[in-house]
């Protein structure tokens, strides 16, 4: 396959986004899925080939490290293909008005282009515009529910998100006046010697409270619950599962090539672990299912972060398990909670009146604990042992605040299984919405489907995760070693 | 221009970011934070053209005839035309959802409106407001039992 598809990723959705509004008739609902049926083709066809080897484009023919670069080794595919997916599940297929309508498309396909872009791109500075890019389409979306509190949550969240924004672009900029360049294979290179210091570590966290925004990082996670519990379902679960792991991917990605240092494996921990206490230690008090659901996801990514801290190809191969288990239940959760948001007395005996989607939200709660098969287990697994792999301090720290707060999230996710499944015959639940119910039946079919063939997707993991490991291979693909005698 | 010059601007970027996250962190006014984040920004591409300036180089344009000099990065002007026009995309959208909770909420004031929004929030889940923070946590499923 030519390596310029790797353009098509994000550019595709970009160009249909624009496009959109121009396509007459019923075609224009047909835009967007078809668009993101080809971006996963894409995905899945990069898939095999990445497996031998990862795929680079210059962009426009400039060797690198002048020009951008895309890169796709297999997670970048494995995210291309989740990114159209996911994306595909939680579109949105109706809408109050068909303007309205066409916005909400438009901005969705614009998140998606994003997305796919930060899975592939291989240059600091890309990564900085796809993301925010990202973070301008996920603004509009989720002050797309049109309510006063929807906006207030999401103005906050735009201050929160360029005040980051601008402490990254500032990191970019001590990175490139250490280096003068900012393609990431050429920083790899050159990161021993000029940015392993103070001042590059500085540039790192500044970068890391940046990307952190949408990671849901602690410190800058604030906005999380508030636009949650104000945004549209579908809008959440893009936020919380989507958007929050490319994130999180472009921060692994700098972490392995850039900066692999004790001190950043360090913040990261101490960060993650600050972010599960006070995810779950919040979910625990929380009033509304809603706001429950959008703590915890603050402190499933506080894993997550605890993961890809621990060096090595462990670490990533946890942090990835970790990421994707997230991103397959947190927007199941969200599009249930649309109907079922509200505190635990409004959902008293819903289980009654819609017994499918009571089984699907106990399916992903008790994935969500780690309760054996499910592939929560295994994510969890994976984590301890990393973490108990390591020496002990810090470390052991993590894996016992992990088991601690299991126990917290048990009992609050518990709380939610005994409301939905008691009596009370005041209560007036609501029955679910189609959509949410066809929806969240997907991610639970994937769910199960890995479930059962978890030992055989270990070894892709494994490989998947020592691929991205390998910096040198990184380098060496990207800037191919000149041979003195042959032509370039 | 002179090296004295060129650290008098690079001072000049810092003073700008302070001042900016400053005010974003102070202040209570939703039109007074949008002015403080533009500050910030406009204070971060200051510093990005700047660390690729050269006093003693000219325009990176290459035309024939012209013998070589020294000229200025234009990578940081290419990444700080991207970043300005991000910066404007986003502040228009700040201050366009400002006007619209302005004009539900009938405030400007960033306290004010924190507050109607947890009210509201709470009142769409069906949720009592919260307790004062001190207060032991109690399961949600009490007042069903009553």
């Amino acid at each position: 396959m030519n390596p310029s598809v790797l353009a098509l990723v994000p550019a595709l959705p970009l160009l249909a986004a624009f496009l959109l509004p121009l396509v007459p008739g019923a075609a224009r609902r047909l835009v967007g899925p078809l668009t993101l049926l080809a971006v996963a083709f894409i995905g899945l066809n990069l898939w095999p080939m990445a497996q031998t080897e990862p795929m680079v484009l210059a962009v426009g023919n400039f060797a690198p490290p002048l020009g951008i670069t895309f890169y796709a080794d297999t997670v970048s595919a494995l995210f291309v293909i989740a990114v159209a997916l996911v994306t595909l599940v939680l579109w949105p297929w109706s809408g109050s008005d068909a303007g309205n309508l066409d916005r909400k498309q438009s901005l969705t396909l614009i998140l998606a282009g994003a997305c796919g872009g930060l899975a592939v791109s291989g240059d600091l500075f890309n990564v900085y515009v796809f993301y925010e890019l990202a973070a301008v389409a996920s603004f509009g979306l989720a002050a797309g529910a049109r309510t006063a509190a929807a906006q207030i949550a999401t103005f906050r969240y735009v201050v929160i998100g360029s005040l980051c924004s601008l402490l990254a672009l500032l990191g970019i900029t001590l990175i490139y006046v250490q280096t003068g360049t900012v393609n990431l294979a050429h920083l790899a290179q050159l990161a021993p010697h000029t940015l392993h210091n103070p001042l590059g570590l500085a540039a790192f966290f500044m970068i890391l409270l940046g990307l952190g925004v949408k990671a849901e990082l602690f410190l800058v996670n604030t906005w999380a619950p508030d636009v949650y519990a104000t945004a549209e379902a579908r809008v959440s679960g893009l936020l919380a599962g989507l958007v929050s792991k490319l994130a999180l991917l472009a921060v692994a990605r700098l972490l392995v090539l850039i900066f692999p240092l004790p001190e950043a494996r360090d913040a990261l921990l101490v960060l993650g672990m600050l972010g599960i206490l006070s995810g779950e230690f919040a979910a625990f008090r929380a009033r509304d299912v809603r706001r429950m659901l959008a703590w915890s996801s603050i402190a499933q990514l506080g894993a997550a972060f605890v993961a890809f801290a621990i060096p090595g190809p462990a670490g990533l191969a946890a942090g990835l398990a970790v990421a994707l288990h997230h991103l397959l239940v947190k927007p199941a959760l969200f599009l249930l909670a649309d109907r079922w948001g509200g505190s635990l007395a409004q959902i008293t005996g819903a289980a009654r009146n819609s017994p499918v989607s009571a089984t699907l939200f106990v399916l992903f709660i008790l994935s969500m604990i780690g309760v054996p098969p499910l592939p929560g287990f295994w994510a969890k697994y994976l984590l301890l042992s990393g973490l108990a792999a390591q020496p002990q301090g810090l470390w052991w720290l993590a894996g016992a605040i992990i088991l601690l707060t299991t126990v917290v999230e048990a009992v609050y996710l518990f709380r939610v299984i005994g409301a939905l499944y008691g009596h009370d015959h005041r209560a007036t639940p609501k029955s679910q919405s189609a959509t949410a119910v066809i929806g969240s039946g997907v991610f639970a079919a994937v769910l199960l489907a890995i479930a059962f063939s978890a030992p055989l997707l270990a070894l892709p993991l494994n490989r998947m995760a020592v691929q991205m490991a390998d910096s040198a291979a990184y380098i060496a693909r990207v800037l191919p070693p000149v041979l003195p005698g042959v032509a370039p | 221009m002179t090296e004295f010059t060129l650290y008098t601007f690079l001072a000049a970027s810092l003073g700008l970011i302070a001042i900016g996250i400053g005010g974003v962190i102070l202040s209570r006014n939703l039109f007074r934070i949008v002015l403080a984040l533009s500050i910030a920004e406009a204070g971060g591409n200051l510093l990005l053209v700047l660390i690729g300036f050269r006093h003693d180089a000219i325009a990176p344009i290459i035309e024939p005839g012209r013998t070589m000099t020294t000229m200025v990065d234009s990578i940081p002007q290419a990444m700080v035309l991207t970043s300005i026009v991000i910066g404007a995309g986003v502040q228009a959208l700040a201050l366009a959802l400002a006007i619209r909770a302005r004009a539900s909420y009938g405030t400007l004031d960033m306290g004010i409106m924190r507050a109607r929004m947890e009210a509201d929030i709470n009142r769409v889940a069906g949720a009592e407001p919260a307790a004062s923070l001190h207060a032991p946590a109690r399961p949600m499923l009490t007042e069903r039992k009553a």
